[in-house]
């Protein structure tokens, strides 16, 4: 029976080679955006090296406090992760890391900007760098302020260029000089917490602080034994916001935040959430929505051509119908040879998108980014061909199966 | 054989009530039984009769035609027959059993395993080839593509075009497609093959080959025919001749 749809799906398409032509860059034109989207979307949260654990890992990168005359909300501070996350019972690492900031070199003359994170050791634990050269520094080199960086290759070539090792030798920030103890790969600059040029121990900050602040310029990152805890935790540290104690009483007496997976921190960020609210929900369906309404077009305009097209074959209908095709089995052809039609429409979308993402990461919009279509997003692509195909494919089918089989017939 | 008219009303087996047997022993049960069949198609300002109060019984085994000037209700009966179109009134039984015309799906499958269709237009789909349109009721029956293959090859034989299997319509002559047609028909080995005009679309050689055809299904394998034709000199060659005007039987 397939083979027998896929045979005249073929050849209704070879009919009308305009038709065909105008059906399938519709098609491809529209799956190459959802595509390309998918791909994006797919690089900027799933789990991709270093972030091998993001299954198991929890994040906390924005708080609010707030008092009777004052909120204030942003990243949370040193001395408030250090006290409230860092001890949560049960959990295998907890790293603290700050905020990305911009760090100057010389190279001779020339200046060169880089972007520098401070963290400490349980930052290597959770995230699995691959490392070039050498490896990550300790919480020991945390603990005793020790001037150590580790550096991405892109900084290596700019600052110390291919030729000698770079461990061992020493960079220059801001006027200070630091030990290369390891050189790792270049992390796309989408994937945020891992994202940098240069990493060196928080110890090593310019001033000490940092240490008693309770807001600004730090995140931190939960690793959970299994994730089966993440219900534990978070409510843990919700319990623990209950009884924090905050710095200035007067002027603040309350704090929220939460602990939140990738998935649910990208659509917090996106839509602009409070500190402890979750869209992920929201996001999602937004997303449907998008693609929906992105599809709404496309779609009437295929539902038109597929109406024609299938009218065209009322005769054939009117004999399938005779000779024992019941309603419903004509739907199924009917869809199914849409969706093998969107099915090729989507490869050939898939090809155009793969030089697409190609030619983003050329752009550098996105530094060190290399999108790729892997499984996923293929896995993606082929969900939003056969849907695409579904959408555009039963109500041409629907209307046409329920022609009386005399009129169409007749139609002829 | 020369057919036998009948007068109308007069027909050969009592008309069977809406689930009863017939009371006397006699011949076998009517393959089909139309009783008190009427069709009309209504708007909302006029009302059309297309057949009124026929009664029809065809035995298995016969080959019958039916006859009448244009618009006198050839097709609609045979659509009736075929249950592609449902009557406004009267029972329409098959094999006995009365037909019930609402369920789409079980109309299907009662036509997929008891009726195959000849048109005057052969209804070919151009976009198979000619085994590819033999199969087609066979798709319908669930059975598998070998199976289908050799049934069809089969039936391309039976009527002498076992040699044309991967040509398309509309590289066979109208005489060619018509027999397409036929092999298509008889393919799931139906009892009743109802034929609407099958030689009009053929110039009289042609026309002659079809109707050979049809006779040697019927002497030979014994399939039940009902023929809608124009043509006296083919409806001549029939068991029996059943007359309509304006949607009346009138013999």
């Amino acid at each position: 029976m397939l083979g027998n749809i896929i045979k005249i799906g073929f050849r209704v398409l070879m009919r009308r080679k305009f038709f065909a032509a105008v059906s399938l860059s519709c098609i491809s034109f529209t799956l190459v955006v959802l595509t390309v989207l998918v791909a994006l979307l797919d690089h900027a949260v799933a789990p991709l090296p270093p972030e091998n654990h993001l299954d198991r890992t929890l994040r906390l990168t924005s708080v609010e406090m707030s008092g009777p005359d004052n909120r204030t909300s942003g990243n949370p501070g040193y001395a408030f992760l250090d006290r409230y996350v860092r001890t949560l019972p049960g959990v295998e690492a907890v790293s603290i890391l700050s905020e990305q900031a911009t760090a100057v070199s010389y190279v001779g003359e020339q200046r060169v900007e880089c972007k520098l994170k401070r963290t400490d050791g349980d930052f290597w634990r959770i995230l699995r760098f691959r490392f070039l050269e050498g490896g990550p520094f300790s919480a020991q080199d945390d603990h005793d302020a020790n001037p150590v960086a580790v550096i991405n290759a892109a900084t290596r070539h700019r600052l110390l260029g291919d030729g000698a090792p770079a461990v061992g030798q020493s960079i220059d920030l801001g006027g200070r000089s630091f030990r290369v103890v390891g050189v790792v790969e270049n992390v796309p600059a989408d994937r945020a917490i891992a994202f940098s040029d240069i990493w060196v121990p928080i110890g090593t900050s310019p001033s000490q602080q940092y240490r008693s602040e309770f807001m600004h310029g730090f995140q931190a990152m939960v690793l959970a034994k299994d994730r089966r805890d993440f219900p534990r935790l978070k409510e843990e540290f919700q319990q623990r916001l209950l009884r924090v104690e905050l710095p200035d009483p007067q002027a603040y007496d309350s704090m929220r935040g939460a602990l939140l997976t990738s998935y649910e921190q990208l659509p917090s960020e996106l839509l602009g959430a409070r500190p402890g609210e979750s869209r992920l929900g929201q996001f999602i369906g937004l997303l449907g929505v998008g693609m929906l309404l992105f599809m709404l077009l496309p779609t009437m305009n295929l539902v038109s051509i597929n109406m024609s097209r299938i009218y065209e074959r009322s005769s054939e209908i009117g004999v399938r119908k005779a000779f024992g095709a019941s309603p419903a089995t004509l739907v199924r052809q009917f869809v199914l040879e849409n969706v093998l039609l969107c099915l090729v429409g989507g490869a050939i979308g898939l090809v155009v998108s793969l030089f697409i993402l190609n030619w983003i990461g050329h752009t550098g919009l996105v530094p060190y980014a290399r999108f790729t279509l892997n499984v996923r997003v293929f896995a993606g692509a082929l969900v939003l061909a056969v849907f695409f195909g579904v959408l555009s494919g039963v109500y041409p089918a629907w209307r046409m199966s329920r022609l009386h089989p005399v009129a169409a017939l007749q139609i002829h | 054989m020369k057919a036998q008219e009948q007068r109308a009303g007069a027909t050969a087996v009592a008309p069977a009530q809406p689930g009863s047997t017939p009371a006397q022993p006699g011949p076998a049960p009517a393959l089909v039984r139309l009783t008190g069949v009427e069709k009309v198609y209504r708007t909302q300002r006029i009302e059309t009769l297309a057949l009124g109060g026929v009664h029809l019984d065809v035995a298995a085994g016969e080959f019958i035609s039916v006859m009448g000037p244009s618009g006198s209700g050839k097709s609609t009966l045979l659509n009736i027959i075929g249950l592609l179109d449902a009557p406004t009134g009267g029972v329409v039984a098959l094999d006995g059993e009365e037909i019930r015309f609402g369920s789409d799906r079980r109309l299907a499958r009662l036509r997929n395993l008891n009726i195959g269709f000849i048109f005057q237009t052969f209804h070919l789909i151009g976009d198979l080839d000619v085994l590819d349109n033999v199969e087609l009721p066979l798709l319908y029956r669930g059975l598998s593509g070998g199976w289908r293959r050799m049934m069809a090859r089969a039936a391309l034989e039976r009527v002498g075009l076992a040699a044309r299997t991967h040509h398309f319509p509309s590289q066979l002559s109208g005489g060619q497609q018509q027999r397409v047609a036929i092999a298509r028909a008889i393919v799931g080995n139906p009892r009743l093959l109802l034929a609407d005009e099958p030689t009009g679309n053929l110039d009289s050689r042609m026309g002659e080959e079809v109707m050979e055809l049809l006779h040697r299904l019927n002497r030979e394998e014994g399939t039940t025919i009902v023929m809608v034709t124009h043509d006296q000199r083919w409806a001549d060659t029939t068991q029996r001749i059943v007359r309509l005007f304006d949607g009346r039987q009138v013999a």
